[in-house]
């Protein structure tokens, strides 16, 4: 409790510059290094090659249109799987935290199939969904369930009792305290375990792809590997990181105005 | 006109402790009582058993004759932490008091509280920016948005400095005047007891019963400094007193409970 009114600790925007050019320091300093060493002859380039062949790789398969298809496959997967494992995380997560018999009959069998390593499933959902998008929407839907659902569970369990009785003194209750009081309650939880989640969505695309697709950032990078293309690898690898980062950051600020009421230091992007 | 009737109510929790023994009390329709005690004297538990939050072991609670059952739409609480809903504004948490009342009204009543609290224009505010003083300040107003009959207060101001607490005892007698809701209130704060209250009942712990019950017949406003204060506060200090030798003295168990005054 603040006596005072307390600005959220924002940096100013001259500090927040300057924090992202000292970032960039080591990242730039060790391409230009890279670029130097290729072009001077000190270093072959081709396994891995400099920052300027990466770029004109990434420039072609833009032009031909065919990173952009990769990309939106990649997405639509992504987007899909983590709705669906989103979605049964979270409402899993709210049944089995606030109801102890729904916990007490569902909770274990779900904590026994978490003890599956997710990409086990894989044989077994080729067999039941067939080879094609089902299979790998359900590994990607299973890898953001677990994480979604435990956060839920737990931050369910974690909420105030006070604040349950000022929602119980009020005249609510049931389904009332559920909307009015639980739920704003584990939001902060709740979003940083679909940050978690996404992370993990983007992971088991990934394995999804490389198990076969014809295409997909993931189909990209085995298709670098069989044709020896370093820089093909590295271009989706870099796609990679920015689609991720993106799409934290989309999350993030769909969220932020779920948060503003928080007393802490904002979550970093 | 409602009463609120305890009677014979007795609370032992599952671990064994025997909170509250055969506690009685009949408080007047917009009488303000303060429980005085230290701590494990159950004054807790008899706030808690009344909002309905906790069950007794034995005996009853009954408004205007009817026993209560869990929480009761006539019945408020400011809490000894403010509890404001984080994620609500200001404007919100006083009216989330308001749940039965029509929304309109809702939003007139909550603009006017908040004006009465002295935090005209905060109302988009988070709890967050209020200090310790202001949030509680907004927990009453949350407590009497819905007119309540009875407000019941669990040493609301103890965390308070003395500067704001006494505007808060201030503020809230204003509001009872206006309001007049029977107050049942909790404080281990003769001062605060003495100030506030129509009777005040002093009890005693292991287990939580009462020890005596006192009128106050002090005029309000009341003043501080004269002498017929300064005896009523002796006259409770004493009665705090042998309740602390009775406690000395007493064989475990077995002491008779006083009638209600």
């Amino acid at each position: 409790m603040s006596a005072t009114p307390s600005p959220r600790p924002a940096p100013a925007r001259g500090e927040a510059l300057r924090s992202v050019a000292i970032a960039l320091i080591l990242p730039v300093a060790l391409c230009l290094a890279w670029e130097t060493a290729v072009r001077t002859g000190l270093a072959p380039g081709r396994l891995m090659p400099p920052p300027s062949r990466l770029f004109r790789t990434a420039v072609v398969l833009a032009a031909s249109g065919e990173l952009q298809t990769h990309v939106a496959a990649t997405m639509t997967r992504v987007a899909i799987g983590f709705g669906i494992g989103a979605a049964a995380g979270t409402l899993l997560g709210m049944l089995t935290g606030a109801n102890a018999p729904g916990r007490r009959l569902l909770d274990p069998s779900i904590q026994a199939l978490r003890a599956i390593p997710s990409i086990a499933w894989v044989p077994i959902f080729i067999l039941w969904l067939g080879i094609f998008e089902t299979s790998k929407l359900a590994l990607i839907a299973l890898g953001v369930f677990f994480p979604v659902y435990l956060g839920t569970l737990s931050a369910v369990q974690g909420v105030d009792r006070k604040l349950i009785e000022v929602g119980q003194v009020f005249g609510f209750s049931g389904l009332g305290i559920m909307l009015r009081i639980t739920w704003p309650a584990v939001l902060p939880i709740w979003v940083a375990s679909l940050r978690s989640g996404l992370g993990l969505g983007f992971m088991f695309v990934v394995a999804a792809e490389l198990m076969g697709a014809s295409e997909g950032l993931g189909y990209l990078l085995l298709d670098g590997q069989q044709m020896g293309r370093a820089d093909t690898i590295l271009v989706a690898m870099i796609v990679f990181a920015l689609l991720g980062k993106l799409s934290d950051g989309v999350l993030v600020a769909l969220t932020a105005p779920l948060l503003r009421w928080q007393d802490t230091v904002r979550a970093q992007l | 006109m409602t009463t609120l009737a305890i009677e014979n109510l007795s609370k032992t929790y599952a671990d064994g402790t025997e909170a509250l023994r055969d506690m009685s009390l009949l408080t007047h329709s917009g009488e303000i009582v303060a429980l005085l005690g230290g701590s494990g004297c159950g004054k807790t538990t008899l706030l808690r058993l009344t909002a309905g939050l906790d069950r007794p072991s034995a005996g009853a609670i009954a408004i205007d004759g009817n026993r209560m059952s869990g929480t009761h739409p006539a019945i408020s609480a400011v809490f000894q932490e403010p509890r404001l809903l984080p994620w609500l504004r200001v404007g919100g948490n006083i009216a989330f008091g308001g749940r039965r009342i029509d929304p309109v009204e809702r939003r007139r009543r909550t603009a006017a509280l908040l004006e009465r609290i002295g935090l005209a224009g905060y109302g988009t505010r988070w709890p967050k920016d209020l200090s310790g003083g202001q949030q509680q300040r907004v927990a009453i107003a949350r407590a009497l948005i819905g007119h309540p009959a009875i407000l019941l207060l669990d040493e609301p101001f103890s965390a308070l400095d003395a500067f704001t607490r006494a505007s808060l005892h201030e503020l809230l007698l204003d509001l009872w005047m206006e309001l007049r809701p029977t107050i049942l209130m909790v404080t281990h704060d003769v001062d605060e007891a003495v100030f506030l209250a129509d009777r005040v009942v002093v009890m005693r712990p292991r287990p939580g019963r009462v020890h005596a019950a006192m009128a106050i017949n002090l005029p309000r406003p009341r003043n501080k400094l004269t002498a017929e204060y300064d005896l009523t506060r002796r006259n409770v200090l004493r009665a705090i007193d042998r309740s602390l030798a009775a406690e000395r003295t007493a064989a475990a168990g077995g002491a008779t409970v006083s009638p209600w005054l």
